[in-house]
């Protein structure tokens, strides 16, 4: 799990990351708002967790802008202020869930787990970019034509569609789409990309997976 | 009248062009196969269409039945049908058909890449070919039609199928059995797609 944490206190921040890191999640930190949004363009996150109250671009308008995008990475809000009006703004602008300061550690971790299951049930059941449409439960994609996908190759698509113009690393596409498998080795993350190009090409995507065998991969337009 | 043939006295001619179209087929399937160990098609199915078929068609499309109406208004009276492992072997048969002298491609649909609405895939060709003897239209030399259709061992039984399924009338269920005839057109080309892919990693590793 990848886990972005925007926090501006220096101490808290690098407390957090230390505990999350320990706790399985791979920390990435920033310390503003403008920086948050930065990593977000690069990276792809399972969960966020930010601070409302940060300089240059605060916690609120962040999230307004990452949900603007069509991002829908759940996002934890830290907010000092225990004012109800703030936390209602929060998730208004696209929070699922808040966390007022001074909190304990073990909640904080709670409630990161319990947005990180969440997001696997609702994961939404058509996805689209470009041309192309992903049927989840189908297990089918559409451009001009339709072709029938393996489970896999659902998986890796769907997590292709998630994270489109990202970088994605032969390490990183492994670890979430053949996870915890016994005897798999990162040689097929090359056969199933090499798979699902054969695939978009077969229905006629404007969408393509550029990269080299055991490097990254990204899905972007052709 | 019936007597005779709707082919006129150009009937042996149609069954000697077919015979010089499958004879390159097989010369440069041949050549592959000694080259590279490739069968470029698995089988291949070559006919002049039957009198009774062809007169049948004529009527249906209100064509007097004619030598004329058979070889220069309809095109099928000679047709291939060309049955490949592979999807790019498609493409490769339909490259070096066009070898053949003194052919001239009329229509080309490729269904493959564009498959119709139903999940029919296949590539389709309509060609002329020039042969040193007279036609139904006073050309000398003559020219005729050859349909070709070339697609893969799966894409061939689905085809099959669904012909079977066409020319059933009062199907239970039709609405369900064309919605899981295309489901299955899609799997079948998902199988193609990713046969060639494994194909390409072996070859290219």
């Amino acid at each position: 799990m990848r886990l972005l944490l925007a926090e501006d206190e220096k101490d808290l921040s690098r407390a957090l990351t230390a505990v999350l890191s320990h706790t399985g999640y791979e920390t990435d930190a920033a310390f503003d708002g403008v920086e948050a949004l930065e990593l977000l363009e690069k990276n792809d996150y399972d969960v966020i967790v930010m601070d409302i109250m940060m300089p240059r671009m605060d916690g609120i308008e962040a999230l307004k802008k990452i949900r603007e995008s069509g991002n829908y990475t759940p996002v934890l809000l830290l907010t000092a202020k225990a004012e109800v009006d703030d936390r209602v703004t929060g998730l208004e602008a696209g929070a699922d869930d808040y966390l007022a300061k001074p909190f304990a550690i073990k909640e904080l971790l709670a409630r990161v787990k319990s947005m990180t299951r969440r997001n696997e049930m609702y994961a939404p059941k058509n996805l689209r970019v470009g041309s192309v449409t992903l049927n989840i439960e189908k297990q089918e994609i559409t451009s001009e034509n339709s072709i029938s996908l393996a489970l896999k190759e659902t998986k890796l698509l769907e997590f292709f569609m998630l994270n489109s113009e990202k970088e994605l690393s032969t390490e990183r596409i492994f670890d979430h789409v053949w996870k915890n498998e016994e005897g798999a080795g990162t040689d097929v993350v090359w056969v199933y990309v090499s798979f699902l190009r054969s695939k978009l090409q077969a229905v006629n995507a404007d969408i393509e997976i550029v990269g080299e065998k055991n490097g990254s991969y990204m899905l972007r337009s052709v | 009248m019936s007597e005779e043939s709707i082919y006129g006295e150009y009937k042996q001619n149609l069954e000697r062009i077919l015979n010089e179209i499958v004879a390159h087929i097989r010369r440069y399937t041949d050549e592959e196969y000694e080259r590279s160990g490739t069968k470029l098609h698995e089988h291949l199915i070559a006919r002049v269409k039957s009198e009774e078929s062809m007169r049948e068609k004529c009527r249906r499309r209100e064509l007097p039945e004619t030598p004329y109406s058979a070889l220069h208004e309809l095109t099928d009276s000679i047709g291939i049908r060309i049955v490949c492992s592979f999807i790019d072997d498609v493409y490769e048969n339909v490259r070096l058909i066009k070898s053949f002298p003194s052919l001239e491609v009329v229509t080309e649909k490729d269904y493959i890449k564009h498959a119709k609405p139903n999940g029919y895939r296949s590539y389709h060709m309509i060609v002329k070919v020039k042969a040193p003897f007279k036609d139904a239209a006073g050309n000398d030399p003559g020219e005729y039609f050859v349909e070709i259709q070339l697609r893969t061992i799966a894409m061939d039984s689905w085809a099959s199928l669904e012909h079977k399924m066409k020319y059933k009338k009062n199907i239970a269920n039709s609405d369900l059995i064309v919605a899981e005839l295309k489901r299955c057109a899609d799997e079948l080309a998902a199988c193609d797609v990713s046969m060639q892919t494994i194909r390409n990693l072996i070859n290219y590793s």
